[in-house]
């Protein structure tokens, strides 16, 4: 057990699972022999082999799981047919939990989990002592008392916690009960940060309530209700279909028309719903900047607060859907590092559905520093692009076509299926056109800009220091056209983002001027590196000629 | 690439048997399987024929003092870079296949999943050295939270 060496998960798993052995085949035993009859016997012994297996796994599991925890770094060893081992380095962990189901505490056995900053935790080691347990825990997290701090003193004193998926970035409190916002403004999450002057940005307008009532599925506002009360009252012998059929008359009108009607019906009340929705929800919205921090306060019934630190903060992002772009409206959206997508926060929106022109305007106030990335002159991306989504629109329906008719061939199908899919061009065709009149990019002060897709169009403003990593990909047709797709990995909001079908030239230079240290390293100089990664043979070439110190991949 | 060879065909033969054999027993469902039986049989030809030899031919990677690179694919091509500041995690992963063949798959992984260089099919040597220096220069190297 000593610093350097490396350490085995608790010997009680071993006890644990050879009870767990004992325990299954004994069950097995019991149903295989003494209930000798058919019957569901044969689910017993299904699961006691189960069991039996399961255990046997997890035996070999503790045999070849190995941890150790270095002055530089924690690594585990683990897996018999396939070997794995992990290292994370110290200063990169950010939590450790340790948990336990009712099982294994009886044999006072703790599941720690080690997290970092990637999406899931790092380690799990299963399981430990709970002694060991905790001695790990001061081991790694010293400056982390044992009581568990509240969470916004722990974000004060590990600022650079913000990767922790399990930490929310805003600190979110939920007074449900109806009390409304007066009885709220006494006790709200999360204390104010002091000497911060409190500058509001956004207060809910009764202009917004019709920008946010207009929705195709306003109608499902209306009918998931009806259906809810229609299978509730079924039981108490109240048929409220057929009372619905007697009033409008169901039975005198074709079905079209009585479609109709009930979409002249259905769609007024669904708008009046959703503005209902909308507006019990954003009762007093207000959004505010305290110093440092963003405050966005909303609801009628159930008042949410949710504060947000700058210094998680990586940029903005626009939504657009084509029905809203169509009206001039967008949503906006703020990407944080270290926010959970929850329902109640999805997207990381802090403004409801606006103007595109007032959605700006506020938008510019929340960036800190005041610069305008949404408003960028961005770049068009190369005719190429156009030309590979009409192709896309054309080839999948007439992939989809001549699947069908081989089916048909075969004699799977009838014959008249096969060209219903054709019947998909007219829409496909023009989305096409909107998906590369929406494809663009542009670099604009300490932000990169980033805007794509057809049937929603997304702007996503990025800070230059988010960027964690580059993809670049080039598929056939892209190297033949001279385009790339470049994705950009972050730790914020998506994690991904992408900008499809860039010009090569457009690519390296975007990458070039947001991270230009790297990709001095990795890039060489502009004209020969534009000639290098287009072609694959020059490309070959190129990159052997710089592999003097560069490893090559030996497979087998 | 062997490696990978012995991959693709164990993949083939799997899929097509199983759909080989539902084909042979199911009488109902020959009319669908038949079209596609056909056309996996031949994207698993190619892919047992050319794609491993392709992919060696492609396959690079390199590790500086500050950023780890790699490039991959045979049809799409991908250029993956990543700074050392922010690694996360370095993975050695050997499969059963691999064990037999003494390679291993390198997996660097980052904050976000798509941030995330694997570098398959190295001499395990040439692999276990190259995570320990990964490691010294990612201990070094402070990471910055992103």
């Amino acid at each position: 057990m000593s610093e350097g060496g490396w350490r085995r998960l608790s010997i009680r798993v071993v006890y644990m699972d050879l009870i767990r052995a004992v325990v299954s085949c004994a069950v097995g035993y019991l149903g295989a022999v003494v209930l000798n009859d058919d019957g569901p016997v044969w689910a017993l012994v299904a699961g006691s082999v189960a069991g039996f297996l399961g255990a046997l796994t997890d035996l070999i599991r503790w045999l070849t799981t190995r941890y150790r925890v270095t002055p530089a770094s924690v690594e585990m060893r683990s897996g018999w047919a396939s070997k794995r081992h992990r290292t994370v380095a110290r200063d990169r962990i950010r939590t450790v939990d340790s948990a336990a189901k009712l099982v294994p505490r009886l044999f006072r056995l703790r599941v720690v989990h080690i997290g970092s900053g990637e999406q899931g935790s790092s380690f799990a080691l299963n399981a430990l002592d709970s002694g060991e347990a905790a001695r790990l825990r001061r081991e790694l997290m010293p400056a982390v008392r044992d009581a568990p701090a509240p969470a916004a003193d722990a974000r004060d004193e590990r600022p650079d916690a913000d990767e922790t998926p399990d930490a929310d970035a805003g600190t979110e409190t939920a007074d449900a009960g109806g009390q409304g916002q007066s009885a709220d403004a006494g006790r709200r999450g999360g204390e104010p940060r002091d000497g911060g002057e409190r500058e509001v940005l956004a207060r809910l307008r009764w202009q917004w309530v019709p920008l946010n009532m207009v929705t195709v599925w306003g109608p499902v506002v209306v009918v998931g209700p009806l259906f809810a009360l229609y299978w509730f009252l079924r039981p108490f012998g109240v048929d409220l279909l057929g009372v619905g059929r007697d009033v409008i008359g169901w039975d005198s009108r074709g079905l079209l028309w009585n479609l109709v009607l009930c979409g002249a019906i259905a769609y007024p009340l669904g708008v009046i719903g959703s503005a209902g929705a909308f507006v019990v929800e954003n009762w007093g919205f207000e959004l505010a900047r305290e110093g440092d921090v963003l405050v966005s306060r909303r609801g009628l019934l159930t008042t949410r607060t949710l504060q947000r630190d700058d210094r998680r903060m990586r940029g903005l992002a626009v939504k657009e859907p084509l029905l809203w772009r169509w009206l001039g409206l967008a949503e906006t959206s703020v990407v944080t590092t270290g926010l959970r997508q929850t329902v109640d926060a999805p997207s990381g929106a802090i403004l409801p559905r606006l103007r595109l022109g007032e959605a700006r305007e506020i938008a510019a106030r929340v960036l800190p520093g005041g610069s305008r990335p949404l408003e960028a002159e961005l770049q068009p991306h190369p005719r190429g692009a156009l030309v590979r989504r009409l192709g896309w629109a054309v080839y999948g329906p007439g992939l989809a076509a001549g699947v069908l008719l081989m089916f048909t061939f075969s004699g799977a199908l009838p014959g008249w299926v096969w060209p219903l899919s054709l019947v998909l061009l007219p829409v496909t065709l023009p989305l096409a056109v909107v998906a590369y009149r929406s494809l663009a990019h542009a670099l604009d002060g300490p932000y990169l800009v980033v805007r794509r897709g057809a049937l929603s169009r997304n702007t996503v403003a990025l800070q230059r220091g988010a960027v964690i990593g580059w993809s670049l990909r080039q598929s056939l047709p892209q190297r033949w056209g001279d385009r790339m797709t470049v994705g950009i990995a972050t730790a914020a909001g998506e994690r991904y983002y992408q900008v499809p079908d860039a010009g090569t030239g457009q690519a390296l230079a975007f990458i070039r001027g947001a991270t230009p240290e790297l990709a001095a390293q990795f890039l060489e100089e502009p004209d020969r590196e534009a000639g290098g990664w287009n072609g694959g043979s020059t490309g070959d070439e190129d990159a052997q000629s710089r592999a003097a110190d560069r490893g090559r991949a030996r497979a087998g | 690439m062997v490696w990978r060879t012995l991959q693709a065909l164990f993949w083939g033969v799997g899929v097509l048997g199983v759909l080989g054999a539902v084909f042979l027993w199911v009488e109902g469902a020959r009319g669908w399987l038949g079209p596609v039986l056909v056309i996996l049989g031949v994207v698993y030809a190619v892919n047992v024929v050319v794609m491993p030899g392709w992919r060696y031919r492609v396959h690079r990677w390199e590790t500086t003092g500050d950023a780890v690179y790699a490039l991959e694919g045979w049809l799409t091509k991908k250029w993956q870079i990543v700074p050392l500041s922010r690694i996360q995690s370095i993975d050695t992963e050997i499969g059963p296949l691999q064990q037999m063949l003494g390679i291993a798959t390198i997996k660097v992984t980052t904050a976000s999943s798509e941030g995330k260089i694997s570098i398959e099919g190295l001499d395990v040597r040439v692999a276990r050295d190259t995570v320990d220096r990964l490691r010294e220069a990612t201990a070094a190297t402070p990471g910055d939270a992103t």
